[in-house]
């Protein structure tokens, strides 16, 4: 099974609310979501899945690599096996994500969920075919547009680009039905949705 | 609560006697490197413990006839290409007639760390136990010190497992297998339970290690105890007089590991010696009698005394204490006295307080599901509540 259609577990809520939570973390490297990762979390004692961005991610403090910090030369021939092990060690991180919306039995609704996930609960990574469902309709930037506390507007536009990819052949329409989509909810904001269209389309 | 104005005086009581703790201390370090810069040869010093010994004490007992008492070893080498060290650590959930869930767990992690360039092998293994024969005595009360032991003999059969693992691997001779903490034994061996399974299968580990060529260490950092000390008291011209000359000391506050910090330089190494311990004659009569060293892992300003624990097997061979004093002196340099590989597995050993939790939360689930309900103890809830404030 490929890394696009397995089910990667990230962490557990570490603290929440109704607009996103943070997970505590500790994966190696190459399985840390990046910027614009779409996971869920289990709420309503998993009748509905919480559905969200990761907008930030941040390494903790960690005591034991703060003592190496100051020992341990990239270029020391003698430090080499303890550099690639700190590499591939599970690092304590934070992940913070933004809620977009929810599914429960009747599909997708985009809008704030009825409940944050509990503390602890194990949040997953979706798979490529419900990323392609979420975005499916433009109504998935909705919450993001109205929230003045995460980057927005790089997250909006990164993950259009990502997600009209997923629209194989229908990109161009996708990106359009995007753009008319943010034309309506920023026409009160024409310079915002400029800079928002440039991004789109790699500017800036 | 704590009301610190209330232990105001006990605190000056604490520091007053600490200072005149330090200043006997350094009056007896005194002395006690005159004992050891004069004393004669090895058989001579264990025919003294023979003769004058206190039954009741320990002395460390040099085991090479041909080495003076003050011979240090020095190694300034880096460890050679592709050397193996094998590291293991462990931790527990006790097991709390508070809880929902009546249980204890054991986990064991271990790295192998081999100089090539490439980064170490992690690995752990949990073991959940909770059949009444495990957490029960033969009295029916909960175990709390068989705990210890058994995770000590998990540690010891886990670093087997992962030394032939190590050396099935290619891993080239000599293959170091590390743990933190002692070697010998370190409860009373009198119980049933340790003569009838423990002690065995903690010999049978020793065994696999010595099957596998591996040469397994306990590292004992800050160690306590004066075995040394003890020995060089019945060095002294006044030893075994009723009193003592005004001028000369009888340490009693002085430990091995504070002598050997004004002893051994950083980097250097003593001489082996053994304890005659009644638990040291039961390794011995296994085939692994434990005989033990210190090292200075500090740097000049900052002494870290560790002791040394190894197999008599092992500790004949002059080529692998070389290179293990060249692995433990690289492993320490980069985390200020404490070797890497062995915080490393103590980290993946350890059970935090998050894992302790998701694992409680999961059992209760199953439970659940299963139409069991628990439910921790109303103290263990009041607990809860008042440590989070």
């Amino acid at each position: 099974m490929n890394r696009e259609n397995r089910a990667i577990r990230i962490g557990n809520v570490l603290r929440a609310d109704i607009r996103g939570f943070v997970v505590a973390s500790r994966i190696p490297e190459p399985e840390v979501p990046t910027f614009g990762t779409f996971v869920r979390a289990p709420i309503q004692q998993g009748q509905s899945q919480l559905i969200g961005l990761v907008y930030n991610i941040s390494l903790q403090d960690d005591p034991f690599l703060r003592h190496l910090a100051v020992t341990v030369e990239e270029d020391n021939p003698a430090h080499q096996e303890i550099i690639a092990d700190q590499r591939e060690r599970a690092i304590p991180i934070e992940i913070s994500v933004v809620a977009i919306g929810y599914r429960d039995s009747h599909g997708y609704r985009y809008g704030l969920p009825p409940q944050p996930p509990m503390i602890l609960k194990n949040i997953t990574v979706c798979r490529t075919e419900e990323v392609k469902e979420i975005t499916a309709r433009p109504e998935w930037m909705r919450l993001l547009l109205e929230n003045r506390e995460v980057p927005a507007d790089e997250l909006i536009a990164h993950t259009i680009q990502r997600s009209a990819k997923l629209h194989a052949g229908e990109e161009q329409a996708y990106l359009l039905a995007a753009g008319r989509y943010l034309a309506r909810q920023l026409v009160r904001e024409p310079l915002r949705l400029e800079t928002l269209l440039q991004r789109m389309a790699g500017g800036e | 609560m704590l009301q610190l104005a209330e232990l105001k005086d006990e605190i000056t009581a604490l520091k007053q006697a600490a200072v005149a703790r330090q200043r006997r201390r350094e009056v007896e370090t005194e002395d006690a490197l005159k004992w050891l810069a004069d004393a004669p040869d090895a058989p001579t010093l264990r025919q003294l413990v023979k003769q004058q010994g206190d039954p009741g004490e320990q002395y460390a007992l040099p085991v090479m006839d041909d080495v003076p008492l003050t011979q240090r070893f020095q190694e300034l080498e880096q460890p050679p290409r592709e050397t193996t060290v094998v590291a293991v650590d462990g931790s527990q959930i006790r097991p709390d007639r508070h809880a929902a869930i009546l249980y204890y767990l054991l986990q064991v992690g271990g790295m192998i760390f081999r100089y090539n360039g490439r980064a170490p092998s992690t690995q752990s293994k949990s073991t959940l136990h909770f059949k009444p024969s495990e957490l029960y005595d033969k009295e029916g009360l909960l175990i709390t010190g068989q705990l210890g032991q058994r995770r000590t003999v998990a540690e010891l059969e886990y670093l087997a497992q992962l030394t032939a693992q190590a050396r099935a691997a290619g891993a080239p001779t000599p293959l170091l297998a590390l743990t933190d903490g002692p070697l010998l034994w370190p409860y009373s061996g009198r119980s049933e339970e340790e003569n009838r399974q423990l002690l065995p299968a903690y010999f049978t580990a020793f065994s696999d290690l010595q099957q596998s060529d591996g040469m397994p260490v306990g590292f004992v950092e800050r160690p306590g105890g004066r075995p040394l000390v003890n020995l060089l008291r019945l060095t002294r011209p006044s030893a075994g007089k009723a009193a003592n000359s005004a001028a000369e000391s009888s340490p009693d506050q002085l430990t091995d590991r504070e002598l050997m910090a004004h002893f051994l330089q950083p980097g250097e190494r003593s001489i082996w010696f053994k304890r005659d311990s009644p638990m040291n004659q039961q390794h011995t009569r296994a085939g692994h009698a434990i005989w033990f060293s210190y090292l200075n892992i500090g740097t000049e300003h900052w002494p870290v005394i560790a002791r040394l624990e190894t197999p008599a097997w092992a500790a004949q061979h002059a080529a692998w204490v070389k290179i293990l004093q060249q692995v433990l002196l690289h492993q320490a340099r980069v985390l200020h006295g404490h070797p890497y590989v062995l915080a490393r597995a103590h980290e993946l050993a350890l059970v935090t307080h998050q894992d302790q939790a998701a694992l409680n939360n999961l059992l209760q689930q199953q439970l659940v599901a299963a139409g069991v309900v628990t439910h921790v103890s109303v103290k263990a809830a009041q607990k809860a509540y008042l440590g989070r404030k």
